[in-house]
């Protein structure tokens, strides 16, 4: 995985994980750059196993249900609810991490820090409608089985509003990314990583009509709002941390072109 | 006038919107005995009610609404001395950077649900105590950007290796226990009594206290570096 300074440096240990991470610890270059990406693969596992798995509110609900329907929703994942959104606001301020990786891809750029600077921002406000929000208001929903239905309505539909409604965020900061990548000299990303921003971007152009359908393929639950918008993203994801794991091994730390990858 | 002597100015700030957050503590009713989760929803909408107790919860979260966003100018005095340290990149710059408005942010999400509540006390009790829980439950489990400030500055000072590093390892492995201490309150959702509750031991008094001794440990510290690159940059001049 490490490509440093060849020759003077001991050689990388084999042998057991915990061996090799000690040795990029105390010999990798690149080791802060190396941080923030194993920081984004892990996170990003791990938000699926909890919203997916453990907290079961992806794929979301319909937002038709009545408020008896929506108490008993609530009563049904209790527990993973309380411990699910429990561990979410420990792991949630590893984003800072995250962004801050994705930032410095920008600042690698042959472009002006006002772009890493923007996404930076832009992406550290995120979390709070990305996942806190929905974190408070959906433990507040599962601590009080008797609380009113009417009320556990309203919980429930500010949960999944702030969770998909809030689309300025996401759509300015991949506009903001998409930007930096084509106007590049650096080579940093390839220029159809730009255009996949820009896809990432549109869907949240989609999702607005969540906020007035609450049936249908533009409901917070449709086809059109969550299903294509989710494999867009899961697809941008992956591609951006491949992407991103190629820039790490392609780094040089200068200021000019990145150099590609020899083989 | 210096840059250093700037940096100087904010940080004296620090004292006065320390003593300003200990006055509001110890002013607003629900937290010097703080308000239990077995509350009823007539006994919540009776606190807020109270005559006694309505001045002070609206005083109090007012002057948590001025100044919760004080501690920002440290932490960006925090991470200027991230900069000087002997890293090849500026990703700990940028997670510092990015976790200092978060905080902050969610304290004051929990500070309008209180004054929401207490806006109209005789709103029915119901929505009193759906408010009041939207508060504690924001201010007690919302602790990951806290625990990523300390994890990320311990990570920069570990990983800060020069002759004469900014600050101590010490400091280091200080912030791994305060960001410790912080885990068992994002767990106050799932009880109503016992320590991890919101008015436990854990999640109240050593979550608040390990926050509060954080503040003051790392004012001392930024002040002793301050202070060093200050003599430091006189002796270049």
């Amino acid at each position: 995985m490490s490509d440093s300074a060849a020759g003077t440096l001991p050689e990388e240990r084999s042998g057991s994980l915990l061996r090799k991470v000690a040795w990029h610890w105390r010999y990798d270059e690149k080791r802060e750059l190396w941080i923030g990406w194993w920081t984004l693969v892990v996170f990003y596992n791990l938000y699926g196993l909890l919203f997916f798995v453990i907290t079961r509110t992806q794929p979301p609900p319909q937002p038709s249900l009545s408020p008896a329907e929506i108490a008993q929703w609530f009563a049904d994942r209790h527990h993973g609810l309380l411990y699910g959104y429990a561990i979410v606001s420990i792991v949630g301020g590893a984003t800072a991490v995250m962004n801050a990786t994705l930032a410095y891809s920008m600042r690698r750029m042959s472009v002006s820090r006002a772009f890493a600077y923007s996404y930076l921002v832009i992406y550290a406000l995120a979390t709070l409608p990305g996942m806190l929000i929905m974190g408070v208001v959906c433990s507040v929903g599962a601590m009080r089985p008797d609380r009113d239905p009417a009320l556990m309505s309203w919980l429930y539909d500010f949960a999944f509003l702030s969770f998909e409604g809030t689309m300025g965020v996401f759509l300015i900061g991949s506009l903001v990314w998409m930007a930096a990548v084509l106007l590049d000299e650096n080579r940093v990303f390839p220029k159809w990583f730009g255009y996949l921003n820009l896809c990432n971007a549109l869907t949240e152009v989609v999702v607005a009509p969540a906020w007035i359908f609450q049936d249908g393929v533009f409901a917070w639950d449709g086809e059109i709002a969550w299903w294509i918008n989710m494999g867009v993203f899961v697809t941008y994801t992956t591609v951006f941390l491949t992407l991103l794991r190629r820039l790490i091994l392609r780094e040089d730390f200068g200021t000019g072109p990145l150099p590609e990858l020899s083989q | 006038m210096s840059r250093a002597d700037g940096e100087r100015i904010l940080l004296w700030t620090l004292p006065v919107v320390g003593v300003v957050w200990l006055s509001a503590f110890l002013l607003f009713p629900g937290f010097v005995q703080p308000m239990s989760p077995t509350m009823s929803a007539e006994e919540v909408a009776a606190f807020y009610r109270d005559p006694e107790n309505l001045p002070r919860i609206r005083a109090s979260m007012i002057l948590f609404n001025w100044f919760a966003v004080g501690l920002i100018p440290i932490l960006a005095l925090i991470v200027l001395q991230i900069r000087r340290m002997a890293h090849r990149t500026p990703i700990f710059s940028y997670s510092l950077l990015a976790c200092a408005a978060g905080g902050p942010t969610i304290f004051l999400m929990a500070n309008l649900f209180w004054l929401l509540a207490a806006f109209r006390p005789t709103r029915d009790p119901q929505l009193t105590l759906m408010f009041n829980d939207l508060a504690w439950v924001t201010f007690s489990t919302q602790v990951g950007f806290l625990i990523a400030q300390s994890v990320i500055l311990a990570l920069a000072i570990y990983l800060d290796r020069q002759q004469r590093p900014v600050f101590g390892r010490w400091v280091a492995h200080f912030n791994l226990v305060v960001a410790a201490l912080l885990v068992p309150a994002a767990f106050a959702g799932t009880a109503m009594t016992g320590p991890i509750a919101w008015d436990g031991l854990l999640t109240f008094w050593v979550r608040n206290i390990a926050i509060g001794v954080w503040i003051v440990v790392m004012a001392v510290v930024l002040a002793r570096a301050i202070s060093r690159q200050r003599a430091d940059e006189a002796v270049a001049a």
